[in-house]
């Protein structure tokens, strides 16, 4: 995969991916009350890595998502899930019953914001699985493009636009 | 406001309806992918129209408020579209730029 070289498309990618990020931590925060949650998040988080790759090359691109911490979170995002669900269970509720984790005899008030915390907790654990995953999924498959045509990643100038 | 929205609505709908045959004639890809980024754009406006109509319906039936009632709800669903627009098109658009690279430097002696 080449670099872009046009000067619009690498100024408005580079300063579009913090916003992009951003804006997928939004979505994963209105899972509850609006469209979205850990899934949606995931895959706009994955995409600013896509569109990074895209504009500024293959290597540039891997750099932002190293295949090691990639290959970590994704099941860093399961045992978040899990976790989350096994603590409920030793708290004394049911597999993910949020509740529990208020404690024994919490007020409704302290359950109702366990319960909301318990969601974002795997939720977040969906969006770390979901964006490590997707991130895999598309360096994989642009892997074997970059490898046949033997193409430069960088040309010095991928700094700034 | 009602009908503003209304209007407003139809009158992207037309625009809509007016590129429709740039993106199914061509005559090159690139007209296809820009009268397809053009359509997608409109969408953007389209989704906002159709909040705001949705909660203006909801204060005139007076019928109880819920989240697809909420103007940014259809706000988060644009801005997601918005996004996903643009990386396709950008995505789309590299394809096309390397496979002509390709076939050229086969054509230039296989290089």
């Amino acid at each position: 995969m080449r670099t872009e070289k046009s000067p619009v498309i690498r100024y408005v990618a580079l300063r579009a991916v913090p916003f992009i990020q951003l804006y997928a931590l939004y979505v994963l925060g209105h899972g509850e009350d609006g469209p979205g949650g850990g899934f949606q998040g995931g895959v706009i988080f994955a995409s600013s890595f896509v569109l990074m790759a895209l504009v500024y090359g293959y290597g540039t691109g891997r750099k932002g998502a190293p295949e090691k911490i990639t290959d970590i979170l994704a099941p860093a995002g399961c045992v978040l899930y899990a976790g989350i669900g096994l603590i409920c269970l030793l708290m004394g509720g049911a597999f993910l019953e949020y509740g529990r984790l208020a404690g024994e005899g919490a007020s409704e008030a302290a359950k109702h914001s366990a319960h909301h915390f318990g969601l974002i907790g795997i939720e977040a654990g969906v969006m770390i699985t979901v964006t490590a995953s997707m991130i895999t999924l598309f360096f994989e498959m642009a892997r074997d493009a970059h490898v046949d045509h033997g193409q430069d990643d960088d040309d010095g100038e991928d700094d700034d636009a | 406001m009602h009908d503003v929205h209304l209007l407003a609505l139809i009158a992207v709908l037309i625009g809509v309806l007016v590129v429709l045959p740039r993106a199914i004639r061509g005559p090159t890809l690139l007209d296809r992918i820009l009268a397809v980024n053009v359509i997608g754009t409109k969408t953007i406006v389209l989704l906002a129209l159709i909040g705001f109509l949705r909660v203006e319906h909801t204060i005139a039936e007076g019928a109880a408020a819920d989240d697809y009632s909420r103007a940014g709800f259809f706000l988060d669903i644009a801005l997601a579209y918005a996004l996903i627009n643009f990386i396709a098109t950008i995505a789309v658009l590299r394809y096309i730029e390397i496979r002509a690279g390709r076939a050229k430097a086969r054509e230039g002696g296989g290089a």
